[in-house]
């Protein structure tokens, strides 16, 4: 009896403390920690001369901005996430009206969809470095629409959107179910209602579902946009950033930075660019989605 | 409304069934070939793999004589070794990361304590950092704490995940304060009215929290790239892009590995269906 009155007397903040630990401790140490030390590092650079580290300011933040390699892995991030993020969102947007049509299959079709979901990256990309040589099965669906046959990741105009196409085959599906989600909360006497009122397909889809879906819409951009930031595997695969630097996207390029190149300080500073690349291009989604909300 | 004009709108709508039917059935199907392809292609030799694409045909995509021989071929090498490590590094990242994602849910949920938003701010915070983004600096402390290939240094990253704290704890929010007050009265600590009361009463949010931490660990790259690539503790991914890159590479067995590692997380979504659906939405909408 003694024990359990004293365990509680014992105050709330210690016993939370106690559940809290584990979960808090892995956290500060396994995500604050090494963003804490990425932001400290890139202060720093090794010096030969002077043996050990040196503390240099911004000036790796300087080089890096000076550098083309990392100018271009900059170009090429910002012009990948310009590109993937609308056309995954549109196409998830349009799959997810599609499949919640009244349809015959509807449900087989739509898991179809999903189920790339399921496929690790990596193995995404050793199924579709298959698909994309020569004389591999993308040409051969090419061939049976009597088009010329086509380089894919040989080649610097077409490589950026290789990764693309594989990306958004695993990608679309998952987007498309919070979608759905959303589209199946949109009560159906609005549509019965702008059916009366004459509306055509095309104008209740733009003036009834997408107004509706705005929230799981906004969820599915910032997340998508993250997601897109941070792709790797496949570039590591496929095509180790190039041909010419046509696929080096910032994850990959910081990758050879601290591993082929061994330039930690820099690299710790494309980290940390890259962070606050993710959360500004986050903060600002969130804005602009605010303000056309209070509308 | 005229009787010609509902027919010929009954008409169009029949169309429209047809037509949305038709284009819902080819979009499935084209998503379906790559992995489809890589299945057959498993059932048979390596040496066939090329042999059916030019000009397509029903072969490319079925075959008459399936073998199971690159699967037994898998068995026996480093890919499948590897499989096993993923195996386990999930397992124990999900049993573990649960406990611990589930007792901070609950601090945070159900006891009233000072500093509760301080700590919210750490797993709000933490959960916009990109774990791969600090993947790099972290490998690096990770060298340094000897934790390189090393089991524990597959699994301890993916233990606290923010993204499952914040869905048990949605969940356990709903959970009614009065059955805290009798589980109190019946002498219940803390520890109890967690193990007795919260846990038992959230199997659908563990579920949808457990396969939140699974498929972080399954679908990883970059961490078992930088922190687990010896022989002994290679993971699944791994092992398999590795086999890509070779000169000599037996594609029968690649895509056996390839099928292997998309069946069991596939196996488990579709096994914990609802729950992935459920988890999937509240994350979305809430």
């Amino acid at each position: 009896m003694r024990p359990a009155r004293r365990r509680r007397r014992a105050s709330p903040a210690v016993i939370a403390a106690a559940f809290l630990a584990p979960a808090l401790v892995s956290l500060l140490v396994l995500r604050i920690a090494p963003a804490a030390v990425a932001l400290w590092e890139s202060f720093f650079r090794e010096s030969l001369l002077r043996g050990g580290s040196v503390f240099v300011g911004f000036e790796n933040y300087a080089d890096l901005f000076g550098n083309a390699d990392f100018n271009n892995a900059l170009l090429v991030t910002l012009v990948f996430s310009a590109v993937i993020n609308p056309l995954q969102i549109a196409v998830s947007f349009l799959l997810a009206v599609l499949y919640t049509r009244r349809a015959a299959g509807s449900k087989i079709w739509r898991s179809l969809v999903v189920l790339p979901i399921a496929v690790p990256p990596a193995v995404s990309a050793v199924v579709w470095s298959v698909v994309y040589r020569p004389d591999g099965l993308g040409n051969s669906f090419l061939a049976l629409l009597g088009l010329p046959s086509q380089p894919f990741l040989s080649s610097p105009q077409q490589s950026l959107a290789s990764i693309m196409v594989l990306l958004s085959w695993i990608g679309v599906g998952y987007w498309m179910l919070f979608l759905i989600a959303g589209i199946n909360d949109v009560p159906g006497e609005l549509y019965e209602a702008a059916s009366l009122d004459g509306a055509s397909a095309w104008r209740k889809l733009r003036s009834v579902t997408f107004p509706l879906v705005r929230r799981p819409l906004a969820f599915v951009l910032v997340a998508d946009t993250v997601s897109n930031f941070l792709v790797f595997a496949p570039v590591q695969i496929l095509t180790k950033g190039g041909p010419s630097g046509s696929t080096n996207l910032l994850m990959y390029d910081i990758y050879t930075r601290a591993y082929t190149l061994g330039d930690l300080g820099k690299a710790q500073a494309e980290v940390i660019i890259l962070v606050l690349l993710t959360l500004v291009v986050v903060a600002v989604q969130f804005r602009l989605l605010r303000s056309s909300d209070s509308e | 409304m005229t009787a010609p004009a509902t027919s010929s709108n009954r008409k169009q709508r029949r169309l429209g069934y047809l037509g949305l039917s038709l284009l819902g059935a080819i979009t499935g199907l084209l998503f379906l070939v790559p992995l489809w392809w890589t299945f057959v292609n498993s059932l048979r030799p390596g040496s066939d793999t090329f042999r059916f694409l030019n000009p397509l045909q029903w072969e490319t995509f079925f075959t008459l004589s399936p073998t199971v021989d690159n699967y037994a071929a898998l068995l026996n090498s480093d890919l499948g070794l590897a499989t096993w490590n993923s195996i386990l590094v999930s397992a124990a990242t999900v049993v573990i990361g649960l406990a611990i994602c589930s007792m901070a849910a609950f601090a945070l949920a159900a006891i009233p304590f000072r500093g509760h938003n301080a700590v919210f701010i750490v797993v709000v915070v933490s959960f916009l950092i990109p774990f791969d983004a600090i993947a790099i600096p972290l490998a690096d402390l990770f060298r340094e704490w000897n934790l390189q290939n090393t089991y524990a240094g597959l699994i301890l990253p993916g233990l606290g995940n923010g993204m499952a704290i914040f869905l048990l704890r949605t969940f356990f929010l709903a959970i009614p304060k009065d059955l805290v007050e009798a589980g109190r009265l019946d002498g219940l600590g803390w520890w109890g009215i967690f193990r007795r009361i919260y846990l038992p009463l959230s199997v659908p949010s563990l579920i949808g929290a457990g396969l939140t931490l699974f498929l972080f660990q399954w679908q990883s790259y970059m961490w078992p790239l930088l922190n687990g690539t010896d022989t002994q503790h290679i993971l699944g991914p791994i092992a398999l892009s590795n086999l890509q890159g070779q000169f000599n590479v037996d594609y029968g067995v690649m895509f056996a590995g390839s099928i292997v590692l998309t069946v069991i997380p596939l196996a488990i979504i579709i096994g914990f269906q609802r729950y992935f659906i459920q988890s999937v939405t509240t994350t979305g909408l809430k």
